[in-house]
């Protein structure tokens, strides 16, 4: 029963993690409606961009945030531009691109990384803070204070800049958007790449926490995408609620049921929030069935 | 894709000359849409048709049949072109992208498997349950995913793909969990485990032709026509009074049993099965996806070209580059796959349909 407590706080730290890691899924997937299976590849770009600039630069792992971020930002932005631009309403294409691209980035990884897991390991991934009987990892800490400001951080810039509000306005209508000045296309290619960044941004929070190998990605696509659904497209706060939601019932199903099946029932959860309410809790109802067909 | 009601219109264009037929025709063709070859004469040529294109298809096997480097790929190529072809019932007639048939997949090898070294029961009766057993949990669970589009649709398969491996992995009561099931060398009939290679390939190629022999007739009937009404148009096709959700499913259970079946067959050539072989999304889910794609998605022969261009291709890389950097050769098809999407919509039918048309009319314009 004590352990209740633990249990809450490390799946409330495990939902930083995964709400992470969707903020950037959930601005591509609900603005600009392209289901990017190659996501999970750019936080793992991150984890190595943060790890070989730790390691050949001397960098401090989350001082390379501002170098690493920004050029996983580039490289989301020549994927908008060169692969899904051109596949603009095409979902069935757009999935077997970014399905491809996923394999591309993978396997160019493990060539080049050998196959090799690494870490940037040591103390600073191992310390821990105590409170009374709880014990908190430091990193992960820092992962969900990170998170919280990013979501607040993204929050502000949708709804108090220009960018941004142009932004919600290509989501909510294209072809208006496109009368009041707004040039869509562009706006995609930024949000794209923002989304991208902020991916390369969580690869990089989370270097300290997990081993590095080519297939991390892997991990965090599917959590990621059970996160944006479940807590509605493009919804801001709806990916970190629904982060927190899919890391304590992650905890607690890990602690309580058995450790691997827990994967398996919030896999569960998603599809039956999926089924029940496929807009999800913080979306636009129907979404799901109207977002990806052309916008007249 | 088109709309059938625009390309009625330009059909119907007193302008066109008659013999140049337009895009959105040939399009339409390509798709099944348009039947050229109706009647009793028609049939018989069709019959023809895929007569000759099995014929083709049997070549390399009689050619290669003594060498087991080539067999072995052979024998994969009419495999995957068997399981690509089922994967197109529901993936390219009715649209509908599925990344979840390493679960009907991963059915038919565990149930085969499990049955034969518990029970000795022989893979021919047991092939037979598992596909129905894979039926109906493809009704199952396709029941409540059917009502999402697109890839909200494909996320969900994928979903289910690894549920599938969480739990394979899990219940090793059932499954031998991780360490897999080994299935030992008994050769015989009854066992369908052969001494020599070219047996596998015959089997095989009777699987591949025993899937694309019903897509051919499921293109025909009634259901097949249904599952394109669906994939073009889904509102239209609930308005014009199709049950929509029924022909999805059957399509489904159709496509599931299927690729069950090709499932036993892969168990029983390995003798080998863990969860990992038959649940990595790379190399099951989206390759079955991936082969019709690159040959022609919705179309009779596309998955069989799909397989025969990718299998050996993709042996070919692995065997020359993967061992100087591992993981190249998947990049490479990763690579291609993109390209594919890009610039290949229609894949390797839909170009060879595009090449023909053009010496036809280059050949017209000669006359």
């Amino acid at each position: 029963m004590d352990q209740i407590l633990n249990v809450l706080v490390f799946g409330i730290l495990l939902g930083g993690i995964y709400g992470l890691v969707s903020i950037g899924l959930n601005l591509i997937f609900g603005v600009v409606r392209i289901v990017n299976f190659a996501q999970g590849e750019l936080v793992m770009f991150g984890m190595y961009g943060s790890y070989y600039a730790y390691t050949y630069l001397g960098l401090n792992p989350y001082l390379a945030a501002l170098l690493v971020a920004p050029l996983v930002g580039l490289i989301g932005m020549a994927i908008q531009r060169l692969v899904i631009q051109p596949l603009h309403n095409e979902p069935n294409m757009q999935i077997f691109a970014t399905f491809g691209l996923l394999m591309m980035f993978q396997n160019i990884m493990l060539a080049i990384s050998r196959g090799e897991a690494v870490s940037i390991g040591g103390d600073a991934g191992a310390a821990v803070l105590a409170l009374g009987d709880m014990k908190i990892s430091v990193v992960r800490l820092v992962t969900f204070i990170a998170t919280t400001l990013i979501t607040v951080g993204l929050h502000l810039f949708l709804s108090r800049t220009m960018a941004g509000k142009s932004i919600r306005a290509v989501t909510q209508d294209k072809r208006s958007a496109r009368v009041m000045g707004i040039n869509v296309e562009r706006t995609f290619l930024y949000t794209f790449g923002l989304g991208a960044g902020l991916a390369g941004l969580a690869g990089v929070l989370l270097t300290p926490i997990y081993s590095i190998t080519p297939t991390v990605g892997g991990n965090f696509i599917l959590a990621a995408f059970a996160v944006v659904v479940l807590g509605g497209l493009g919804s801001v706060w709806g990916a970190y609620i629904g982060g927190l939601i899919v890391g304590i019932v992650e905890a607690f199903a890990g602690y309580y049921i058995d450790p691997s099946l827990k994967s398996a029932i919030w896999f569960v959860i998603f599809l039956i929030v999926l089924i029940l309410r496929p807009s999800g809790l913080f979306g636009q109802v129907g979404a799901e069935e109207v977002g990806f067909r052309e916008q007249h | 894709m088109n709309n059938i009601e625009t390309s009625t219109l330009d059909k119907e264009m007193p302008l066109a000359p008659p013999q140049v037929r337009s895009n959105a025709e040939s399009e339409l063709e390509h798709y099944g849409a348009i039947h050229r070859d109706c009647g009793i004469d028609g049939r018989k040529q069709t019959l023809l048709k895929y007569l000759g294109g099995i014929a083709i298809a049997f070549l390399p096997f009689i050619l290669m049949v003594n060498d087991p480097y080539w067999l072995n790929i052979i024998a994969f190529t009419y495999l995957m072109g068997g399981l690509a072809a089922a994967w197109n019932i529901i993936g390219g007639f009715a649209g509908q992208f599925s990344l979840g048939h390493g679960v009907f997949f991963g059915i038919g090898a565990y149930v085969t498997a499990r049955f034969y070294t518990l029970f000795d029961v022989s893979p021919w009766l047991s092939m037979i349950p598992a596909a129905l057993f894979a039926a109906l949990i493809a009704v199952l669970i396709s029941w409540p995913t059917f009502r999402l589009r697109g890839p909200f649709f494909a996320i969900a398969t994928m979903a289910f793909n690894e549920v599938a491996f969480v739990i394979a992995n899990h219940f090793d009561s059932l499954t031998n969990g991780p360490s897999g099931i080994l299935i030992p060398f008994k050769p015989g009939f009854a066992n369908m485990i052969f001494v020599e290679r070219w047996q596998y390939g015959l089997l095989m190629f009777v699987f591949a032709a025993l899937v694309i022999g019903i897509t051919v007739l499921l293109r025909r009937s009634r259901l097949g026509y249904y599952l394109l009404a669906v994939r073009e148009d889904e509102d239209a096709a609930r308005a014009a009074g199709i049950n929509v959700l029924s022909v999805k499913l059957r399509g489904m259970a159709l496509s599931a049993g299927l690729t069950s079946i090709g499932g036993t067959l892969f168990a029983m050539y390995l003798r080998y099965i863990d969860p990992p072989t038959l649940f990595t999304m790379t190399d099951v889910g989206v390759k079955f996806a991936l082969i019709t794609l690159i040959g022609g998605i919705g179309t009779i022969a596309g998955p069989l070209l799909g397989a025969a261009l990718i299998i050996p291709f993709e042996n070919f890389l692995r065997a020359e580059l993967a061992s100087a950097l591992p993981g190249i050769n998947l990049a490479i098809l990763g690579f291609l796959m993109v390209l594919a999407a890009l610039f290949m919509k229609r894949g390797l039918v839909g170009a060879l349909t595009d090449l023909w048309r053009k010496l036809e009319l280059m050949w017209m314009a000669r006359k």
